[in-house]
């Protein structure tokens, strides 16, 4: 038996935590609802007065008309996930060899890949910029795809420890059928792996997704604004708007929310065996 | 099931396999790491060639108090995130730790924030500390106190912008922790509490001792994780009121792409660099000596 049955006074603790955790959420939705004379009432009210009126999505609309937000939502799917598919190829092949295979230098990549995980961006991004600005690829999504096609520390642990517990019968059998390393991967190992590589990436597109410096640095064109990068800008520029800003938030948001509700438990699962966030 | 890999395959074909990675460590951070060192050593603007000017640029930044400053801040804001995170963390996992219907459901939303975007959780956090409309200092107006200025005090910023950060990340640790309170064998607890244990004494006396190793763990990420504060900062206070909330890693973003002091900020990024660095190698240091032996 793993838990233990809840008294009252922690299921009233549960719940006073969560409202910590919910409210801001809450607020975000409930003022994005609201007109611009509501929103900067004094005390502030908790329901947003365009619910349920002929307006009620006013803000939501002029977000999408007026600064385009539909057009950023979609750059953003596309890039990312192009850009998860990425992590996923090469990932999949690095966790592959460092699991299952034996070879000089394993260790050191392995090491490598540990301390690539404690370097924060900032040290590395000045040379990055510089390459790419030497490559010609700024203002477009190379950037922000190509270095995901390379490496990637988290997608590689988490997929190495997955490949190390495939049950050894099957690689013996496949062995004694004659197998070479390509097919061993290809068609004992990969179709496997489903699990792990769905929940990589969701991951690897919501980080992606999340991300403001890059995409910031390396997209300058309005039109191929990332939603995260169009969502800051909003904020510099409509800093009074706040029921505006806020529906931008929401909308920012919804997407991973979304996609979290259907896949949380594989999430959680992989934070509680593997412990690092890309 | 674990095995030992042995030499099954062609001796080149791992390459094969790792050669992306291989390719990517080099381009993106070898190289870069490597670079930057040189840069740091230059005056540029990303223009024309780099000036080598040896080590003018640490010496300015050790002259220069703003530098001294944003030091100062980074170690305070890694302070309060680690402890903060460590903390809720820790008491999080313990209240949750329970088998009850809809617990999925508030891990879950606890555990929402860490998937949400830093710029999302700063704009709504602006707006609820907001001085005049915010929720926040009109619940503290309507109690009959003086609300502060979160973020536009100096003597405040920087903590209002660690803790949000912690509000943030803490439902990640609590899930590390979580796995780590459910390694402990139940027995143990049981058997604690026939002999008279209360509920304050099993937690010190057991279950931290049987945690030790996880402690550390979520420790050592705390730590690394202390320093990814950019995009809270820029969403936030811009590293505002006057550096009052400005990192190593804001510095290096400000000098180098709003200043374009490329090589001044790779001093900074270097500076960085060195201090995480001795943060890992203390921290191996700590894990192979202290942590081992608990195990």
């Amino acid at each position: 038996m793993k838990y233990k049955t809840a008294s009252r006074l922690r299921l009233l603790l549960i719940a006073i935590v969560s409202i910590i955790y919910i409210f801001p959420f809450f607020w975000m939705v409930s003022n994005s609802f609201m007109s611009d004379k509501n929103i900067f009432a004094v005390p502030p009210r908790f329901i947003g007065d365009l619910l349920f009126t002929d307006a009620m999505f006013i803000n939501y609309k002029n977000v999408f008309t007026q600064f385009n937000f539909g057009l950023y939502t979609f750059n953003s799917i596309w890039v990312f996930s192009l850009a998860a598919i990425g992590q996923l190829v090469v990932c999949s092949l690095a966790g592959f060899a460092l699991s299952m295979m034996r070879f000089r230098g394993k260790n050191l990549i392995f090491s490598l890949l540990v301390i690539t995980l404690m370097i924060p961006v900032q040290v590395t991004i000045i040379p990055e910029y510089f390459l790419f600005l030497k490559l010609n690829w700024l203002d477009t999504y190379l950037p922000l795809i190509v270095p995901s096609f390379l490496s990637g520390a988290f997608g590689t642990f988490l997929l190495k420890e997955f490949f190390s517990q495939v049950p050894r019968a099957l690689f013996d059998a496949a062995i004694i059928d004659g197998v070479n390393a390509y097919q061993m991967f290809f068609r004992i190992y990969l179709p496997q792996s489903s699990s792990p590589m769905a929940t990589l990436f969701i991951i690897a597109f919501m980080n992606n997704w999340n991300d403001l410096l890059r995409p910031m640095l390396y997209i300058s064109s309005r039109k191929l604004y990332t939603v995260t990068v169009a969502l800051s800008q909003f904020q510099g520029q409509y800093e009074v708007r706040w029921n505006l800003l806020l529906a931008g938030s929401v909308l920012s948001v919804l997407p991973l929310i979304i996609v979290f509700a259907f896949s949380q438990r594989y999430i959680i699962e992989s934070t509680m065996s593997s412990g690092i966030k890309g | 099931m674990r095995h030992t890999p042995y030499r099954w395959h062609k001796p080149l074909t791992p390459w094969v396999f790792v050669l992306p990675t291989v390719v990517g460590l080099l381009a993106f951070k070898l190289l870069p790491i490597v670079s930057a060192l040189y840069f740091s050593f230059t005056e540029w603007s990303l223009l024309g060639s780099p000036l080598f000017i040896k080590l003018a640029n640490y010496r300015e930044l050790v002259s220069s108090e703003v530098f001294v400053r944003i030091v100062r801040n980074t170690v305070q804001f890694s302070f309060v995130y680690v402890i903060g995170s460590m903390v809720f963390g820790l008491a999080l996992a313990v209240l949750i730790n329970v088998q009850t219907r809809g617990i999925a459901f508030f891990r879950a939303a606890i555990y929402l924030p860490v998937v949400t975007s830093a710029v999302a959780v700063g704009i709504v956090w602006n707006w609820m500390l907001g001085p005049t409309y915010g929720v926040i200092n009109n619940l503290i107006e309507a109690m009959g106190m003086t609300p502060p200025y979160w973020l536009a005090d100096m003597k405040l910023a920087l903590n209002t912008v660690a803790t949000v950060q912690v509000w943030k990340m803490s439902g990640y640790y609590m899930i590390i922790f979580l796995a780590g309170l459910q390694n402990i064998n139940a027995d143990v607890l049981d058997s604690a509490r026939v002999d008279g244990a209360n509920a304050i004494q099993s937690f010190f006396r057991i279950t931290v001792p049987m945690m030790a190793s996880t402690l550390f763990f979520v420790l050592t990420i705390t730590i690394i994780d202390s320093f990814k504060n950019f995009e809270l900062i820029y969403a936030m206070t811009k590293g505002g009121p006057q550096n009052a909330s400005n990192t190593l890693v804001y510095d290096v973003y400000l000098n180098a792409f709003v200043y374009y002091r490329i090589g001044y900020a790779s001093a900074i990024a270097y500076v960085l660099f060195i201090i995480v660095a001795l943060m890992t190698i203390f921290n191996f240091y700590v894990r192979k000596h202290l942590v081992e032996g608990l195990d």
